[in-house]
């Protein structure tokens, strides 16, 4: 490879980026910042002056007395997980029904399913508010957990269906032929394959239910049952100088899917270009 | 053997058909008949045909909302994906890509609702971040960021472009890795500079993800919910509601059911068409692969 020359041209691009990437900075270290300031801290000092002390913990412990932010975190949780464990075990034997076993009209039964992505969900809000209440199971964790597994499923059917149609067929005919049943073929010949799509549907939908906020807000209205992202938007209203004290909980609220994030990063832009379609 | 087969494809399928029929398609079509009706949720529903889409559009609130939503659209066209576009161009290939890749990457990984909330603080009046910035730099009056009228609009744009770009600019360094490296070369030595190879060479071959982008990008705008009930509830005075804001506060807050079913309809008739070109677009981006 030739060596570049370092030129005007380069230069101005660099300062550019720089500049660009000190103003996507700005509003995260300011978050970091005022999290570890106490609220009469925050009054009176700078945005850009470090706090003096490390008072996260105690804004923290004001998120948890104040807004009880833990009850509706540990909701989210069980929300996250059990919403994602039944969307995958729903998603991938869909997928293997219309991809391996074909049944008459599989494509139709996929395009069903899948339609669940293409449509807004303000089509749907209302009969499904009134459906919860006539079901009983508005403002359960119950009806919470039903919402979240059926919304994630459209698009891991899609996903699982993608990366079935990659997997050959010639093991499952051994397999048929030594009289091994469909259940056994999914179990054993196939879950152990679909590691990859299982991590980008966990890291996707685990993220999209942790973040909901407009079906927790419909669905539901107590804080045993509430999520997350409710109370964080219920706690901006009231504000003023209780800033810290926020900041400090939308940190504590954001750290599963940082996390999440990490551990499974390298699924994250394969996620994006299969959400697009684009693979 | 088939049929045991055929049976068990439709065991295996039915859990995800029954779930996504019982709690989306069913409740779609009972939509769209709730739109033909004056309800309240309480009381009896009254039959007034096409009344709720005539009267939406005698209502200044809902007109707004649609003007407020197209706003979100231009802005996330130029503001989100042009910026995307062109930082993609500049960034791809050279020393540090990483790192600024991540940078701009970064706020997709927090949720809409914490960028409202970290927004929120950014703007507040008296002790947030621009606003002592804009003391600094010498400004005397304290501004209203989120509290009038068109600035609100603009202030939640540039919050929801902050969150936006990242997911542009990485699709459209997909694309431009997939670009094969001779062919700009090749327009290189035909004495081409770099701005001609871009408008030349790049920006035709970007073409179908370019499509996908601003579809999905329009979409998303039209979908934008979250991020302005954190900031703004959608006020002052209704100001910056969008179409979906609009269509929450008028089913879930004022009870108007039957209206706000309405705005449902409006809002996907709106948003059907272009998800339908961008996934087509999707399918020749395929094709291309493929070759």
């Amino acid at each position: 490879m030739t060596k570049k020359k370092i030129t005007i041209g380069t230069i101005v691009v660099y300062l550019i980026l720089i500049v660009l990437c000190a103003v996507w900075l700005l509003p995260i270290i300011s978050t970091l910042m005022v999290a570890f300031k106490t609220p009469a801290e925050y009054i009176n000092t700078k945005f850009y002056q470090p706090p003096k002390g490390f008072e996260f913990i105690n804004n923290l412990k004001e998120v948890f007395s104040y807004y009880h932010l833990h009850i509706n975190f540990l909701n989210s949780f069980i929300y996250a997980v059990s919403g994602v464990i039944f969307c995958i075990l729903l998603s991938s034997t869909a997928a293997f029904a219309v991809t391996k076993l074909k049944p008459r009209g599989s494509f139709f039964i996929f395009l069903l399913i899948y339609s669940g992505t293409i449509f807004p969900f303000q089509l749907y809000l209302i009969p499904l508010l009134r459906t919860y209440n006539w079901l009983g199971i508005y403002n359960t964790k119950f009806g919470m957990i039903l919402l979240y597994s059926a919304i994630c499923t459209p698009f891991a059917t899609f996903l699982y269906r993608g990366y079935f149609l990659n997997l050959d067929d010639q093991i499952m005919q051994a397999a048929m032929i030594d009289g091994c049943g469909p259940v056994g073929i999914f179990f054993r010949i196939y879950q152990p394959q679909l590691k990859a799509p299982t991590a980008v549907v966990a890291l996707f939908q685990g993220m999209w239910i942790w973040n909901d906020l407009l079906f927790g807000m419909i669905l539901s209205s107590s804080e045993k049952v509430r999520p997350i992202m409710v109370a964080v938007a219920q706690s901006t209203g009231t504000g003023g100088g209780k800033i810290p004290v926020m900041m400090a909980g939308v940190i504590f609220t954001s750290i599963p899917t940082i996390l999440l994030f990490i551990a499974l990063r390298k699924y994250f832009i394969k996620g994006f270009s299969m959400q697009s379609g684009l693979e | 053997m088939n049929k045991l087969f055929q049976k068990w494809g439709y065991i295996f399928a039915f859990p995800a058909v029954a779930v996504v029929t019982f709690m989306f398609i069913v409740p779609m079509f009972r939509n769209i008949y709730l739109s033909l009706f004056e309800s309240d949720g309480l009381s009896v529903m009254r039959f007034v045909g096409f009344g709720n889409y005539i009267n939406m559009f005698k209502d200044s609130n809902f007109v707004r909302s649609i003007f407020n939503s197209v706003l979100w659209v231009v802005f996330t066209i130029v503001f989100s994906v042009g910026v995307g576009l062109l930082i993609a161009v500049f960034v791809n290939g050279i020393k540090g890509e990483n790192f600024f890749k991540s940078v701009f990457f970064m706020p997709l990984t927090i949720s809409f609702v914490s960028v409202g909330a970290i927004w929120w603080y950014m703007y507040s009046k008296e002790y947030g971040v621009l606003n002592q910035i804009l003391l600094m730099v010498g400004f005397k009056t304290k501004i209203d960021w989120l509290y009038k009228m068109p600035l609100n609009n603009i202030s939640l744009l540039i919050a929801w472009s902050w969150q936006q770009l990242g997911v542009n600019l990485v699709m459209f360094l997909m694309g431009l890795t997939s670009i094969p490296s001779e062919q700009i070369e090749a327009s290189r030595i035909d004495g081409c500079n770099k701005w001609q190879t871009f408008i030349h060479i790049t920006f035709p071959m970007l073409k179908p993800i370019t499509t996908v982008v601003v579809g999905m990008a329009i979409v998303n705008s039209f979908k934008a919910f979250d991020l302005i009930y954190i900031m703004t509830r959608g006020g002052p005075v209704r100001s910056s509601e969008t179409l979906a804001v609009n269509m929450f506060v008028e089913s879930f807050q004022r009870n108007h059911q039957g209206f706000g079913a309405a705005i449902g309809v409006f809002l996907t008739l709106l948003i059907l068409p272009i998800t339908a070109i961008y996934m087509r677009a999707t399918s020749t981006v395929d094709h291309a692969d493929n070759k």
